[in-house]
């Protein structure tokens, strides 16, 4: 794997789990 | 700078990861999927003078909800507009054209927040950040089909779920930025759009830097065109004028219509319905979560069908969309009445990831009946169904709702009607879908396929 691969992955990648992260945390709501 | 722009630049050498393409395209589409996060916005956007209270003079809510339609209206006109000019251009200068747009829209909101001036924002986030949404969302989608002809359903659903995403990312953004940025004398709104332009901006243009299309005649190693010719993926390619003189450009443009619009209603009313439906069980801040795992099962969808799409086919894939949409959406209010919200939540959850897959097979539906040539110019003028969806959808869902409250049906049953009428639209999505049919040879294009 190329440096430009992971850089462009993780660049894409960090942020999406990080949204994925807090709407998980909003669905919790809804269950708790 | 236009000739690095410019489609001859982009062209990769031999041996080019084809895998470095999905991430460049999903940083244009996690940008613009902010579009669906706008409503983050509306309540601060109404005390821009009172600061912490509506001060006279203020805007009002229905006055900010005209600025999310705009821009969805001004998305599909510009898909439409802009589709052939993209395939000539390619994506790197398509893509540094949407970021323009979507970065300058939130540049002119901020002037328009500034000196308060409503139409302003309407121009910049409305109508230039629509184009950038236009433009932006069609970008990638022909580039990943040439790249992954193997795998076209994947690889563009890839990116559209980068759309989905970036509502994911763009909500607690904002609200984390407006937080920061919000003082005695500002809301932080105009900070906010101020620093999202620039944001966006600089992750677009890297988008754009890595983009490459793959050299003519290039295959992925080991694939085989399959041999074996099937109706329903020709190896032909129909130019985009010539595809709207078939009957199977009209015929998916109804599917893309039909099942946005059942999807598009629900997800814009989903925290007032399910408090409705189920009043004193669920909170705001529950129905707030609901609104969450739509969205997560709407991003996901995208990924999951379109990938499904490619196994079994797209036909398939949408009467899977429309059969299985059409029972749940008719069972909606039997949960209802059952109490159930566990089922009522399970139920939307399957509704919402077949929204987003419909929006992503969509194109490799268009690429299995036109070919590859000019996939991304006919997926742009097909998205004026989405358009058409986006006012659709809502208002069947909410003057449907207020009829029926006004002739005196208790809230909680109110939606019962709606649902039954979602139900017959995915009906008649199926039957548009089955009236499929591959495209009559007359309609192919004989010349010279350039790359």
């Amino acid at each position: 794997m190329s440096a430009k691969f992971i850089f462009l992955w993780l660049l894409v990648g960090i942020p999406l789990v990080w949204g994925v992260v807090q709407t998980l945390y909003a669905v919790r709501q809804l269950f708790s | 700078m236009a000739g690095f722009l410019a489609r001859e630049s982009t062209v990769a050498p031999a041996g080019y990861n084809r895998f470095l393409v999905p991430p460049a395209a999903l940083a244009v589409h996690l940008s613009i999927g902010q579009a669906y996060a706008f409503s983050p916005f509306n309540l601060p956007m109404t005390r821009l003078l009172g600061i912490t209270t509506s001060a006279p003079g203020d805007w009002n809510l229905p006055e900010l909800g005209w600025i999310f339609s705009i821009a969805i209206v001004f998305l599909g006109l510009s898909a439409a507009v802009f589709g052939r000019w993209v395939e000539q251009v390619g994506p790197r200068m398509a893509m540094f054209t949407a970021a323009l747009c979507f970065s300058g829209g939130f540049m002119v909101s901020a002037i328009g927040v500034q000196m308060h001036q409503l139409s302003l924002i309407y121009l910049g986030y409305g109508v230039l950040g629509g184009c950038g949404l236009g433009i932006g969302y069609i970008s990638p989608v022909s580039t990943l089909i040439k790249w992954f002809p193997d795998r076209p359903g994947m690889a563009t659903g890839m990116a559209i779920m980068g759309f989905g995403g970036g509502a994911l990312i763009a909500s607690p953004l904002e609200v984390t930025l407006m937080d920061y940025f919000k003082s005695a004398t500002s809301t932080g709104v105009l900070q906010t759009f101020l620093t999202m332009g620039a944001v966006y901006l600089v992750f677009m243009l890297i988008g754009a830097y890595f983009v490459r299309v793959p050299a003519a005649g290039w295959l992925p190693a080991g694939y085989v065109a399959p041999t074996r010719s099937s109706s329903m993926i020709t190896h032909a390619n129909v130019e985009v004028d010539e595809a709207l003189k078939t009957p199977q450009f009209y015929l998916l443009w109804g599917v893309l219509c039909l099942n946005v619009t059942a999807g598009i209603g629900v997800l814009g009313q989903a925290s007032p319905m399910i408090q409705e439906m189920f009043p004193g069980r669920v909170t705001p801040l529950a129905a707030a979560g609901f609104v969450g795992l739509l969205s997560l099962f709407n991003m996901g969808g995208r990924f999951v069908w379109s990938s499904i799409s490619d196994m079994i086919g797209r036909k398939n894939t949408y009467r899977i969309f429309f059969a299985l949409g059409f029972v749940l959406y008719a069972l909606v209010p039997t949960t209802g009445r059952m109490g159930s919200v566990s089922l009522f939540v399970a139920g939307f959850a399957i509704i919402l990831s077949m929204y987003g897959g419909g929006f992503a097979t969509i194109p490799a539906y268009l690429r299995d009946m036109f070919g590859t040539m000019q996939v991304g110019a006919i997926h742009g003028r097909l998205l004026t169904a989405w358009s058409t969806a986006g006012v659709l959808g809502p208002v069947l869902v909410n003057y449907i709702r207020e009829y029926q409250i006004n002739n005196g049906v208790p809230k909680a049953e109110a939606y019962s009607v709606t649902m039954y009428i979602m139900a017959g639209l995915l009906l008649i999505g199926f039957a548009c879908n089955q009236a499929v049919k591959a495209v009559n040879s007359k309609h192919h294009f004989h010349g010279k396929v350039e790359q």
